[in-house]
């Protein structure tokens, strides 16, 4: 790995483990291998949200050509989000893509996630039926967010009319998440999520 | 790229490390109206991607950067830093500008060139010397040298056997013009213009020669003389075309007016100086073509050129 790139990981690793966002547990980075290439990030979703209580676990890699260019980074906790993807956690973001800047840091980074997570940008899409939903239905889409932090992200919202749902279409012999995804896609109306699945 | 921090002596101010980076500034230079700084290396190359300051993404192009100020400077002079073979022994700490020249003698510097002194002389880093082999080293080097004599050869014959197509080539293109400008005017005049140039050339890869006694002229050289002229001239290069002409034009039955009579040469004898004349080698002879003498009048010249045989006289 050129030297630049794991000198500078090296010193915002340590610019994070000293912040005071870690003492606050918002954030959360730990290396996964030494040549500083993959690292692991957490954020903690933000109060008042739908995400409030959630602990969100990221793929962070560093591309050789950092900071020149920007870590590649996606979700690997489950998340219903317009702006990131429900099936493989990629992320919308601008300053992932071309917004970003070789001074800005995983720090900046995690803290602009957890922005994100507080202010979806529904006109600026990763996940279309998410995002249709947000602007469709806006009670119905914090509902089905709450519910997948509960069960992804370990949040302490549980929804039993979710659950129970869910539960109908299990014994229908769905897998739990793929039932999960059709209920949520259709604002909870098991017979249109019934008719999909089986169509 | 910057000073990896901590080879500095002390806590370094956050103004001095660049943004990029994240290294002590090395060969600092900023922005121009936010004024952030940063090592020129790192800055050149994100400007490279795209022209903005990477703090706060102001528009910012290469010709915009400017010199950090002397205050700047002189803090980062003032640093102290550990050598870059710090690893490799050498103890020593100096300011960030006395850096570089130390560099350059570090003994520690395990890439410091020496010369062996086993005897090969060669120059090797210090940390091969150890297992430094004189022979060994030689005999690569002469396994190489070797290498690139051997293609060196392969080249030069492929170059001779092109050179000699080449050459082939032109010959048969010249015995086809020679055959086409018989029935096609413009082919004629390419082909002599063609001719033309080539006596040309020749006549500028000949040497000047001086006559310093006109009076030694054979007007009237025999067969034999005539012969060993000729074979001299062929091995001078004279283009063939030219050659029976101008052996012709050695005896005055064929010199222009001017010359052609014991008479005429006495009346213009004057003019003589003033032909240029080119050396046959080895000969008592001299050569005047006519394009090197476009200056004599017409009665003192012939297409294309004279020789002249001497009797002595020919420096
Ligand atoms: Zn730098
Ligand atoms: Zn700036
Ligand atoms: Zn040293
Ligand atoms: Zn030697």
């Amino acid at each position: 790995m050129a030297n630049i790139a794991a000198q500078r990981i090296k010193r915002e690793f340590k610019e994070v483990i000293k912040s005071e966002e870690v003492a606050k547990c918002a954030i959360k980075l730990e290396l996964l291998n030494d040549s500083y290439t993959e690292l692991k990030g957490e954020i903690a979703g933000p109060p008042d949200t739908p995400y409030e209580g959630g602990n969100f676990v990221l793929e962070i890699r560093v591309p050789e050509t950092y900071p020149f260019n920007p870590p590649k980074v996606r979700f690997i906790t489950k998340i219903w989000h317009p702006n990131i993807s429900s099936v493989t956690g990629a992320i919308c973001l601008d300053i992932l893509k071309d917004q970003w800047a070789a001074a800005m840091t995983l720090r900046t980074v995690l803290l602009s996630l957890q922005a994100l997570l507080s202010a979806a940008e529904p006109d600026d899409p990763q996940d279309a039926v998410v995002a249709r939903q947000y602007k469709e239905n806006l009670e119905m889409f914090k509902l089905t967010a709450k519910h997948w932090t509960n069960v992804y992200a370990g949040g302490p919202f549980v929804n039993s009319d979710c659950d129970d749902k869910i539960k109908r279409l299990i014994d229908m012999g769905i897998e739990e998440h793929q039932a999960r995804v059709a209920l949520s896609s259709y604002n909870w109306v098991l017979e249109r999520a019934t008719e999909q699945l089986f169509s | 790229m910057g000073f990896e921090l901590n080879r500095f002596q002390g806590e370094v101010d956050e103004e001095l490390v660049c943004p990029i980076c994240s290294g002590v500034l090395e060969d600092p230079i900023q922005a121009p109206i936010c004024e952030h700084a940063f090592c020129k290396s790192c800055i050149t190359e994100w400007i490279s991607r795209q022209p903005t300051c990477p703090v706060d993404r102001q528009i910012v192009t290469s010709p915009q950067l400017r010199q950090v100020p002397r205050i700047i400077r002189n803090l980062l002079s003032r640093l102290c830093i550990t050598c870059d073979n710090a690893q490799y022994g050498c103890t020593r700490v100096l300011k960030l500008d006395a850096l570089a020249a130390h560099l350059e003698e570090c003994e520690h510097n395990p890439k410091r060139p020496l010369p062996c002194e086993q005897g090969c002389g060669l120059i090797i880093p210090k940390d091969e010397l150890k297992d430094h082999n004189c022979i060994k080293e030689l005999r690569a080097l002469i396994h190489t040298q070797q290498q690139k004599l051997n293609e060196f050869q392969q080249e030069f014959t492929e170059q001779r056997f092109l050179l000699a197509e080449q050459r082939r080539e032109m010959q048969l293109l010249k015995d086809f013009m020679r055959a086409m400008r018989i029935s096609n005017p413009s082919m004629r005049a390419i082909a002599d213009a063609m001719e033309r140039d080539e006596v040309l050339r020749w006549s500028n890869s000949l040497q000047r020669a001086r006559v310093t006694r006109w009076g030694g002229m054979i007007s009237t050289p025999d067969e034999i003389l005539q012969r060993m002229i000729k074979r001299t001239l062929t091995e001078m290069g004279c283009p063939p075309h030219i050659l029976d002409d101008l052996m012709e034009n050695c005896h005055e039955r064929r010199w222009p007016p001017g010359l052609c009579s014991l008479e005429t040469r006495q009346n213009n004898r004057r003019q003589y100086e003033n032909y240029i004349c080119k050396r046959v080698p080895g000969k008592q002879a001299v050569l005047v073509l006519s394009c090197d003498n476009p200056h004599m009048g017409e009665d003192m010249m012939v297409e294309p050129g004279l020789v002249m045989i001497f009797a002595h006289g020919i420096e």
